[in-house]
């Protein structure tokens, strides 16, 4: 097995008495998409900037490619902070080029590179543009493109969606999807779950500085009970005496009569199916619901995640 | 040592490519091309003859006034023409590169006797050397330019000395030029009367006639009676009060005929007095530090004495702008989060040092621009040979000058670059910056305000003890340079100021690391001192 791109042991990081992050340890595998989730204030951007070495860890330790020191691979590294800027005089394609640049590309292919970048992703013509010319959102992806012009292994994004609207947000999937076709292994947090529910694999959580979740997608989903919503004559009444049951409520997708029933861990929807059909109930509705990654969430991290949810 | 190389050369490169750059570059060749040609383009336009009414109550005091305006009116004419001899003889005296010894009154006798032959076909008059033209005219004594025959012979002398091919001498207008009275007032009326009617005049709210002319009253000028013996004042009237050479003129002939008039009731001869008077102390100089033999102190020596001032202002106006350069672009990174993917790409102590490169670059290059510029400007000014311009290069471009401004420059530059580095990188706004920026405007002012004394007292107490105080050494010692400072003073003093700048560096650097990634507020005191102690990440 190869080694991961990332890996923190019991990393902690201290200000004073204040721990922004508390003995997290978590690997990303190679050629994974991962979401970083969590609250405001959680640490994510801490860990982040602690994987890139920016910040040096208070104590645990932190591999990532393989070296204990993000700067002795930074060449294989891409980054995008969470606050974004950009050179306002340099045009983009000399923006993209000199951080290409700096992490080692030849001036002249890195030029081309971003004259590339530029052209796939719908800013060809704004070239040679100066970035103060630029929309926000152009501007977001000029930065973006900044951080993997020297086609990284590792690309670490600092919630990438924010401030996008939804067509580049959509342009935004796309560049980690298309990160991800090249076998590089991507790293990004955010707070809108939607996205990190469409294209990650994995998801890491945090809260108030400590890791609260670490695995796959479907994973997370599974650590909520799973829902069943139907409609028919006493399909409800039957039904939720079951052991499978939990509980019972009025369905709130707004159409009359639909009730949700609550399973308990690990119960078969099936089961409740086959009972129904046994007691010969005429159902008109039959539908078994995922918990989706925003309840996992807000399940997990509780009243903490309420701000960032709704950001 | 690459990153550091490409950080160095964006810096250069976004820097070169604003307006300010090249605002900066072009801003100084032509202030200097104004300081040179302003005053020439003023004199050339002249002041507009001004126009006076004397009143004159006295017996005879208002002919000493009037004989006052004659040489101030001959010794405008006479200053042009001395222009007019410079610039007739230039390329003349431009190969001549020796410096003449003008004796004053051998040259006042050669002129005698040539005024004296003049007219006279029979007897050949010496021949004057350009440069004895282009500086007699300081020497002449004012009887001679008061004497209408005289001042008609010498300008005639004088012109007669110049090349074949020089044009024609036009004489500038008169200084000042004097008006009677408006028809229907005369000396009958009384003073407050005639100050009453003239009011308006001075005033500009009405014009006076002079001949076909109507012109502006500069001046009124009312001399009472027995002005010289009793102790009666001259009532001059004149919107322009700046402009005081007419009224001081005057005073100072009034002055001396009053005296010439006391020394007679007193009986002494007034001829005594005057070569009394006219006895002089002179002085050579001489410099310890020159050569056997060669002791005689030159215009070289003089400029050279200057020439660190100006080296001094230069390094201060040089070092400030590309520091400030660095401060502001240091905090436009923080400010919009760049740094944060530089960090991740280089190291904090790689980015400082690329900046401050970079920048420095900046500032070499508008360094060169400037005096490459200041250099082609008094090339083209003073011609391709001119000698005062060799005496100025051969003045400032001597080994230990020249050697110091590079050194005081680079070892100034990093003190303060890194410094202002430092600044920036705890500040998200220019408006914060200011406020770590003023005690150390304080600080920076001190060099300034001691240059001009310094070379007063080269190696005196106050600037041996300004020396050894690192943010001040390039200035004060820069300023020192050509009083030959001892020599265990330059390293001692050079070595303090490049440990200091190690020291600047290393605070700065850990400043920087943490600095650049803070937001809010800028740390506290105590906050960057528990920084440094390294108490902090």
């Amino acid at each position: 097995m190869s080694i991961p791109p990332i890996e923190l042991i019991n990393v902690t990081k201290t200000y004073g008495e204040f721990k922004a992050v508390d003995d997290i340890s978590f690997t990303v595998p190679e050629g994974t998409i991962c979401g970083f989730l969590g609250p405001n204030g959680a640490g994510k951007t801490t860990s982040i900037r602690m994987m890139l070495d920016i910040l040096r860890p208070s104590s645990g330790s932190i591999s990532i490619l393989g070296a204990p020191r993000a700067l002795d691979v930074r060449r294989r590294i891409g980054y995008l902070p969470e606050e974004k800027g950009l050179y306002k005089k340099m045009t983009a394609t000399a923006m993209i080029a000199y951080f290409a640049t700096l992490k080692g590309v030849p001036a002249r292919e890195a030029k081309t590179t971003a004259g590339q970048l530029l052209e796939k992703y719908g800013l060809g013509s704004f070239q040679n543009h100066k970035c103060e010319a630029l929309s926000k959102g152009m501007g977001q992806k000029v930065q973006v493109l900044a951080s993997i012009a020297h086609d990284p292994d590792l690309v670490i994004l600092d919630e990438p969606f924010s401030g996008l609207d939804p067509v580049n947000q959509g342009v935004m999937e796309e560049v980690i999807r298309d990160i991800r076709t090249r076998g590089k292994t991507i790293l990004f947090s955010t707070h809108v779950m939607s996205h990190a529910e469409r294209i990650c694999e994995r998801v890491v959580i945090m809260a108030a500085g400590r890791l609260i979740f670490d695995g796959t997608v479907e994973e997370a989903q599974s650590l909520l009970p799973r829902r069943v919503r139907v409609r028919g004559e006493g399909a409800a009444s039957t039904l939720e005496q079951m052991h499978e049951v939990l509980s019972s409520s009025p369905s709130t997708d707004g159409r009359e009569g639909v009730v949700e029933l609550r399973l308990r861990e690990g119960a078969d929807p099936q089961k409740l199916l086959k009972n129904a059909f046994e007691k010969k109930i005429a159902l008109e509705i039959f539908e078994v619901v995922d918990p989706n990654l925003h309840e996992v969430f807000v399940h997990l991290v509780g009243e903490d995640a309420r701000e960032a949810a709704f950001r | 040592m690459i990153q550091v190389f490409r950080i160095a050369q964006r810096e250069y490169m976004e820097n070169v490519k604003t307006k300010g750059f090249w605002i900066g570059i072009i801003i100084f060749p032509i202030l200097i091309w104004m300081m040179i040609e302003l005053p020439k383009f003023l004199e050339e336009q002249g002041i507009p003859t001004r126009h006076l009414i004397i009143v004159d109550r006295s017996d005879g005091s208002g002919d000493i006034a009037r004989q006052r305006i004659t040489l101030l009116n001959r010794q405008k004419i006479l200053a042009g023409l001395q222009k007019h001899m410079a610039d007739a003889t230039k390329s003349q005296r431009e190969e001549k590169m020796d410096e003449i010894d003008l004796d004053p009154d051998q040259l006042l006798d050669q002129l005698e006797e040539g005024l004296e032959r003049l007219g006279n076909p029979d007897l050949e008059i010496q021949p004057f050397q350009p440069d004895q033209l282009v500086k007699i005219g300081d020497l002449l004594p004012e009887q001679m330019l008061l004497d209408d025959t005289q001042w008609r012979n010498l300008k005639k002398l004088l012109l007669s000395q110049l090349p074949e091919d020089t044009p024609e001498f036009i004489e500038p207008p008169l200084r000042f030029q004097e008006v009677l009275l408006p028809d229907g007032y005369s000396l009958s009326n009384s003073d407050e009367e005639i100050e009453d009617l003239m009011r308006p005049y001075l005033r500009s709210e009405k014009n006076l006639k002079f001949g076909e002319e109507e012109v502006e009253l500069f001046a009124l000028l009312i001399i009472p009676e027995d002005v010289l013996k009793t102790n009666t004042r001259v009532r001059f009237w004149s919107p322009n009060l700046a402009d005081n050479d007419l009224i001081d003129g005057i005073l100072d002939s009034l002055s001396e005929e009053a005296r010439q008039l006391e020394y007679n009731r007193r009986g002494i001869e007034s001829k005594d007095v005057a070569e009394v008077a006219s006895m002089k102390v002179r002085s050579v100089k001489f410099n310890p530090n020159k050569r056997e033999g060669d002791e005689k102190v030159g215009i070289r020596d003089k400029i050279r004495q200057y020439a660190p001032i100006g080296f001094v202002y230069m390094l201060w106006v040089a070092i400030f702008t590309i520091a400030q350069m660095l401060l502001n672009n240091t905090i436009e990174e923080k400010s919009n989060r760049l740094i944060e993917v530089l960090l991740s790409s280089v190291t904090t102590t790689e980015l400082l040092l690329g900046k401050v490169f970079g920048v420095a670059a900046v500032g070499v290059t508008m360094q060169c621009a400037w005096i490459g510029s200041l250099i082609a400007i008094l090339r083209y000014k003073a011609g391709p040979s001119a000698t005062w311009i060799a005496d100025l290069i051969a003045a400032v471009i001597t080994p230990e000058l020249l050697g110091g401004f590079v050194f005081y420059f680079i070892a100034g530059y990093f003190f303060y670059a890194f410094l202002f580095a430092g600044i920036g990188s705890i500040c998200n706004t220019i408006k914060e910056a200011q406020n770590f920026m003023s005690p150390l405007m304080l600080l920076m002012m001190v060099p300034l305000g001691t240059m001009t004394f310094i070379p007063n007292d080269p190696n005196g107490a106050i600037a041996t003890a300004l020396s050894w105080i690192p943010p001040w050494t390039p200035f004060v010692m820069m300023n020192r340079m050509a009083a030959s400072p001892p020599v265990s003073e330059i390293y001692g003093t050079a070595a303090l100021l490049l440990i200091s700048v190690l020291v600047v560096f290393w605070l700065s650097a850990k400043i920087f690391r943490i600095g650049v990634l803070r937001t809010g507020q800028p740390p506290k005191l105590m906050e960057l001192f528990r920084w440094l102690r390294g108490t902090h990440s």
